[in-house]
């Protein structure tokens, strides 16, 4: 009778050990991201080391950029608060590894989005948030406005690069010529290029506005309208985690939407009083989007208020207020003129 | 919509200063400057689409690009939106300032011929029965600001170009942020 009541008591305990175990493993295993991210207190963000526009660290370790604000648009819609963003600066290289591993809650850093990513690292583009592609530099007063009108030019282009080929591919398909001045850093295609040694220089649009910021007078050189490859950059996060994709592809539609819709982070505390049905849905006066998602009714107006709808990150990083100064183009909004195009809050 | 402050419409801001000669040489940052831009619109090529948030001009052009101008726009409260057509067009317009501003402003000229010291500039369009005009400026600095009463200002060279390339009855586009 007592062995039976011993064995019992044994075999309790064993299992409630077991039960303990397998929580406190669970939870250290637990592949949510989000449940991870709202424990920890901050998202961990895989960035760029250095690239001016989209992001870049000062003297004193502040981040600004495009990438960067994105982050901080999703720590605004979990935390409201946007300081509630750690910036992991990773190589290209070891870039989706780190992901992968979890180093990083979500990779914010110029990368391209194409299939062989998504299924050679098991990992998941939600949204394109900038859509680049390779474009053709070149001085003003030449007067071209058509990368069609390059036939038989003289091109700076950077060797080893899909640049190159993209740059063949164009030039056969529309039966025109052109001559090769390659240089293995991008510096020396800079130079050739200033120097005068071609006509034009060829590298991604966000690039060459970089490039020119550079230059003596940045007004006497042009960028053509034209983009002859596709080179959607998009945030990355690991695959088999709906929850936290959902809420990084709808943090960034919510800012286009806002854009859309007028909403900004000046005028915010009036859009809560807006009568508008679509304002009502993004801001959360109506319906309750935001729960759905695992946030709070107001998830797009911590977003808004702190860090701005689509339009303002892009004026203040990359476009009219920046340095870069990157007309919108493909990333104008799809009614005014570009294609940047959120499916709506509802 | 467009009735609204009809006197202080037709006035050139106090920053246009009447009498300054243009400065030809003045270079716009790249941002303001005339250039061929990627512009996706289901508009045909002539139209005329003013954004006033983004203080740019485009005028539509075939296959998904538009020549896109910096322009000076209304102040906060002299915006508008609208579609209405080129009624007139002027070469060096003269000005009239309206009694409200000559009240105002008594020093102001009661009549300013055409010509290099003109805030109207070296072009104007008119836009239906509106006060408002697409016009030069002899202040090249105040492109890409929000300084006007409803207008739309482009440098001298700039409405030179775009006066020849659009005839009257061409259709203008202008759009403000949406409201809330």
């Amino acid at each position: 009778m007592m062995r039976t009541f011993r064995g019992g008591l044994l075999i309790g305990l064993a299992v409630a050990v077991a039960v303990a175990a397998v929580a406190v493993t669970y939870d250290f295993y637990d592949t949510r991201t989000l449940k991870r991210t709202v424990r920890r207190g901050e998202v961990l963000c895989g960035v760029n080391k250095g690239l001016p526009g989209f992001s870049i660290p000062d003297d004193k370790g502040n981040w600004t950029g495009f990438d960067v604000d994105f982050c901080r648009a999703v720590a605004s819609a979990i935390f409201d608060d946007p300081t509630k963003a750690k910036f992991i600066p990773l190589d290209a290289n070891e870039r989706f590894k780190e992901l992968q591993n979890r180093k990083v809650d979500i990779l914010s850093r110029n990368s391209t989005w194409s299939l062989s990513r998504e299924t050679d690292y098991d990992l998941y583009f939600p949204a394109v948030a900038f859509y680049d592609g390779q474009g053709f530099m070149l001085p003003r007063s030449r007067n071209i406005d058509s990368a069609l009108d390059l036939n038989g030019s003289k091109i700076c282009v950077q060797d080893g690069t899909t640049t190159v080929l993209n740059l063949a591919d164009y030039f056969r398909a529309n039966n025109m010529k052109y001559e090769e001045k390659k240089f293995g850093k991008l510096e020396d295609v800079v130079k050739a290029y200033e120097s005068g040694q071609c006509d034009t220089l060829t590298a991604d649009v966000s690039q060459l506005y970089a490039l020119r910021l550079n230059f003596a007078r940045p007004g006497e050189h042009t960028i053509l309208p034209d983009v002859i490859s596709k080179e959607p950059l998009a945030p990355v996060v690991r695959e088999r985690d709906d929850d936290w994709m959902l809420i990084v592809k709808w943090t960034l539609y919510a800012m286009i939407n806002a854009e859309e819709l007028g909403v900004t982070s000046k005028n915010i505390d009036e859009a809560l009083k807006s009568k508008k049905p679509d304002v009502m849905r993004l801001v959360g006066t109506e319906g309750n989007y935001g729960e759905e998602l695992g946030l709070t009714k107001d998830w797009a107006v911590r977003i808004i208020r702190h860090v701005g709808n689509y339009g303002e990150v892009y004026d203040r990083n990359v476009g009219s207020e920046s340095k870069l100064k990157i007309p919108r183009g493909l990333n104008q909004l799809w009614n005014a003129g570009g294609i940047q195009y959120a499916p709506p809050i509802r | 919509m467009f009735s609204a402050s009809v006197s202080l419409a037709q006035q050139p801001d106090e920053a246009d200063q009447p009498g300054l000669i243009a400065d030809d040489t003045y270079q716009l940052d790249p941002e303001w400057q005339k250039q061929m831009v990627y512009y996706r619109t289901t508009e045909p090529p002539g139209t005329i689409i003013i954004s006033t948030a983004e203080r740019h001009l485009y005028l539509v052009q075939p296959g998904g690009r538009a020549i896109r101008y910096g322009i000076g726009v209304g102040r906060d409260g002299f915006q508008w939106q609208g579609l209405l057509n080129i009624a007139r067009k002027a070469e060096w317009p003269d000005w009239v300032p309206p009694p409200e501003m000559i009240q105002r402003q008594p020093y102001l000229p009661r009549f300013m011929a055409g010509g290099p010291g003109n805030p109207l500039g070296a072009r104007a369009m008119y836009l239906g029965t509106t006060v408002y005009r697409i016009h030069g400026t002899n202040r090249p600095d105040t492109i890409g600001t929000k300084v006007s009463s409803g207008c739309f200002r482009l440098v001298n060279s700039d409405v030179m170009d775009l006066y020849d390339r659009v005839p009257v009855g061409t259709k203008v586009v202008v759009r403000q942020r949406p409201e809330l």
